[in-house]
């Protein structure tokens, strides 16, 4: 899985990783948006360049199994990279195309990662993953969900 | 600025999908399954097949990744799923790849190793099926194999230790 660099084009490969319970300590609201040491007793995933130990973004996810889903509580991507000056691209991606490889891993052609963004940027999510609606939740299943994992599962 | 336009430049910053509530969660699951399994009367056999396939990958990287010190016998039960996953017969693989039928039968259920030329045309039949479905790693079932062979050795010293010590000095002593 790569990240662009949105200034020079050049593509970085990632590690999501388990985060650990020290960094909870590095996750401040000002450069991560939410308060993650609320996530402690959760699943939560962190990215960051190969060999880097810098998080750049993160994502807080629930299993459902009863449901064959895998429900994404908090995603985010650190501050330096949101809006049109980001520095790097495909962050959040890369964290929805990680959590749909848990979910196939696991559930196979039953499965199904939702989310629930806020209304007025849900279009951007039906348009940049491909996602379905159903009231305030959209979600991604086969086949959508496999192209998505082949778009970014690309190394 | 509007909160509408804030709010697009901001699309790619974070989401936050807590539930509120108990209702509020059992409400949407109810919504969402319905229309899910509306959808899922929708797939083809190749879509789902496509899907069994990538869990498959999936599964072999996970194991390859994080190699599980059990007796379970992961290298086999790959194989019953990657066949199962196409294959209504599983003798239509055998006939496929060259095999015997009970040659196949032996290695997916435990009598026998897998001789290398099998792996071998394991390997070149997942590289023609996986080129239509996802990457798909050559080595994926040479890795498999061996991860588990090296578990499996690792954790039955109590075994095959005792005897195969009794065969071994050190003339050389360093």
């Amino acid at each position: 899985m790569k990240i662009i660099d949105a200034s020079t084009g050049e593509k970085h490969l990632v590690d999501i990783l388990p985060v650990e319970i020290d960094d909870f300590k590095t996750l401040k609201k000002d450069r991560y948006f939410f308060d993650w040491k609320i996530e402690k007793n959760q699943e939560v995933y962190k990215l960051q360049i190969k060999g880097s130990s810098d998080i750049l973004g993160l994502v807080s996810i629930e299993r459902i199994p009863q449901e064959w889903r895998i429900h994404i509580r908090l995603l985010t991507v650190s501050k330096e990279n949101k809006k049109n000056e980001k520095k790097y691209d495909k962050i959040a991606g890369n964290l929805i195309a990680f959590v749909a490889k848990i979910a196939i891993r696991e559930f196979g052609e039953l499965a199904c990662v939702s989310l629930r963004p806020k209304s007025q940027i849900a279009q951007h999510y039906i348009d940049t993953y491909n996602m379905n609606m159903t009231g305030m939740t959209l979600s991604i299943e086969v086949p959508e969900i496999i192209d998505l994992i082949n778009l970014y599962d690309n190394d | 600025m509007t909160e509408n336009k804030k709010n697009i430049m901001d699309i790619e910053y974070g989401i936050d999908s807590r539930y509120k509530s108990n209702k509020e969660r059992e409400s949407e699951a109810t919504a969402l399954m319905e229309a899910r399994l509306s959808r899922m009367k929708n797939l083809s056999k190749d879509q789902i097949t496509k899907a069994k396939l990538l869990q498959l990958k999936l599964k072999m990287e996970e194991y390859i990744k994080n190699p599980v010190y059990d007796n379970q016998n992961y290298f086999s039960d790959f194989l019953k799923l990657y066949i199962d996953s196409i294959y209504s017969k599983r003798s239509a693989f055998a006939n496929d790849i060259d095999v015997a039928p009970v040659s196949l039968s032996q290695v997916i259920n435990n009598h026998r190793k897998p001789k290398e030329e099998f792996i071998m045309k394991l390997m070149i039949h997942s590289e023609k099926i996986y080129k239509n479905v996802c990457e798909f790693h050559k080595k994926t079932w040479y890795q498999v194999y061996f991860h588990e062979k090296i578990c499996d050795t690792m954790s039955n010293q109590e075994q095959w230790r005792p005897e195969i010590e009794k065969h071994v000095r050190i003339s050389e002593v360093i």
